[in-house]
């Protein structure tokens, strides 16, 4: 079963400016997990929110966890729970404390009406813990994201999108603000959670060797097309070169 | 290249810098200038000022139960006002926000509440009692009328402040509109709506204390009886009450407003 499969996308920004996104065909399977690659503005980011059902206005095919998207409205709070998006730029309420954020989590499983209040249910409480814990941060719940490093937000949105028990996630340049070795940490803090939930990882990077070790195919992207679609191995330093230089095939070269 | 324009910018604004203050001095020489202010007349004034402290003590404590049925009475109103501000500034601030309304009616509604801000509460209050009559109620909309001019402004501000990201986060995370709104941009704002609003209920309850003076209720009209009347021990009793009340205030909003971040 697929957990993506795109036919004939189309989309631009704006009518006048060249295309954003062109892809005829694109298939991912369950539990796979996928590196995008690319060079800045390629649309790295542009065919992960279509894939979380965020994207307005685009033209094709897009079947996500066996929904049909449509391009003209949001798809239903069932569907979107089921995706889980972690944003490059962290995007967590930074003056609500590391517990609050990741209950946040919750809201998609929660009746809208009943959660007003604020108040959680002790099941709600109980899984936003374990999802802080597992990203080693529990002794910090009680504090306010604001007084927090780059490293630590980042392993905060992992912990609010665990707490959403999605069965894909999409991470849009989980690594880029930082260090080697926190970096590593995060690569294998992902790796561990679809492994253990069988779920499909989609993440977009700018260190292609930095993640080879922890997918288990690459798509390279540019101007909208995909370039390059293969396995890790495949992917030399001469086809690294063609990518960020924008040869329209990789693999002819 | 660029050196010789950078100095011919320093000597322009050097030369306007000059004109400014020779513009500052014509107008502060023209306003002492008037020929029926005399200056001299606060010197020679000086028994006729200790003579009037002097009829201030001892305060007489016997307008107390006036003054603290009055000071009630300018609570109310400026409680009262600061409700109908709060629904008022909800609505305007909502609409003042350019990152929620178009153009076309984020501008025009920001321009009214300048006017609004324009207009002095004691106007408004003149205005209102001509309309509705004495007591507290005209007291009341003027407050809720004037204080909306700078808190509808501040809301917007507060709304326009709102990070986007977070709250598409919960889109994502499959939250609904209102959940959203509620965990996604209140917190975002809490601790500034809560610290405008105390601040703007701290200043319409001062400015309140001088509606009386029209006849839009409160202590006000009492200071002004009593001032019209000759009784300065009385006025220094009324007087007491409204410093005891506004230090009072300050204390207990700076204990709220230190918890406010
Ligand atoms: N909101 C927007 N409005 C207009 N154009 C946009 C918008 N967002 C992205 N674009 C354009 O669409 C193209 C693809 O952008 P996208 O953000 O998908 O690239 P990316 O591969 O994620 O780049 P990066 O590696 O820098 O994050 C770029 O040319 C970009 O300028
Ligand atoms: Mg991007």
């Amino acid at each position: 079963m697929d957990a993506v499969a795109l036919k004939s996308i189309s989309f631009a920004y704006q009518a006048t400016t060249a295309a954003a996104l062109s892809v005829p065909d694109l298939r991912i399977p369950q539990g796979q997990r996928v590196a995008l690659i690319g060079a800045s503005g390629a649309g790295k980011s542009t065919l992960m929110r279509l894939l979380d059902g965020r994207l307005r206005g685009w033209q094709g095919r897009a079947r996500v966890l066996d929904q049909e998207l449509d391009p003209t409205r949001r798809p239903p709070r069932a569907w979107r729970r089921q995706v889980g998006f972690i944003f490059q730029s962290y995007a967590l309420v930074e003056r609500l404390d590391l517990h609050a954020n990741v209950l946040n989590g919750r809201l998609g499983h929660i009746s809208p009406w009943a959660s007003l209040t604020g108040r959680f249910s002790p099941r709600d409480h109980q899984i936003a813990h374990a999802a802080l814990a597992e990203v080693g941060l529990a002794d910090l719940a009680g504090r306010r994201v604001d007084r927090l490093s780059g490293g630590q937000r980042q392993r905060v949105a992992i912990a609010r999108c665990l707490a959403q028990e999605p069965a894909m996630i999409l991470a849009d340049e989980p690594i880029s603000s930082l260090d080697p070795e926190t970096a590593a940490t995060v690569l294998q803090l992902l790796q561990a959670i679809v492994r253990q939930r069988g779920a499909t990882l989609i993440l977009s990077s700018h260190q292609p060797q930095l993640i080879a070790p922890h997918v288990d195919r690459f798509i390279a992207m540019d101007a909208g097309r995909i370039v390059f679609d293969g396995r890790p191995a495949d992917l030399d330093e001469e086809r690294l070169a063609a990518i960020y230089k924008g040869a329209s095939d990789v693999r002819a070269a | 290249m660029s050196a010789p324009r950078d100095y011919e910018g320093i000597r322009r604004s050097a030369f306007g810098s000059f004109v400014t203050w020779a513009v500052v001095a014509a107008v502060l020489i023209w306003a002492a200038a008037d020929p029926e202010l005399e200056l001299s007349r606060l010197a020679e004034s000086g028994p006729r000022i200790v003579e009037f402290l002097g009829r201030m003590v001892p305060p007489d404590l016997s307008v107390l139960s006036v003054a603290w049925a009055s000071t009630a009475e300018t609570l109310r109103i400026a409680i009262l006002g600061t409700v109908g501000c709060i629904v008022l500034s909800i609505g305007f601030g909502i609409l003042g926000a350019q990152n929620l309304t178009p153009a076309w009616v984020h501008v025009p509604v920001k321009a009214l509440l300048a006017v609004i801000r324009g207009i002095p509460l004691i106007l408004v209050a003149m205005l209102m009692v001509g309309a509705v009559g004495l007591g507290a109620l005209p007291g009341i909309l003027a407050i809720a009328f004037h204080a909306t001019g700078m808190l509808a402004k501040f809301y917007s501000e507060a709304i326009e402040s709102i990070a986007p990201e977070p709250v598409e986060a919960l889109e994502s995370a499959g939250a609904s509109f209102v959940q959203r709104m509620r965990f996604g941009a209140w917190p975002q704002i809490a601790p500034d709506i809560l610290r405008d609003t105390l601040f703007r209920f701290e200043m319409n309850l001062r400015e309140s204390l001088i509606l009386g003076i029209v006849g839009a209720g409160g202590i006000g009209f009492y200071i002004q009886t009593y001032v019209r009347s000759f009784q300065y021990d009385k006025v220094a009793t009324l007087a007491l009450v409204v410093i005891a009340i506004i230090v009072m205030i300050e204390l207990v909003n700076n204990a709220l407003r230190r918890r406010l971040r």
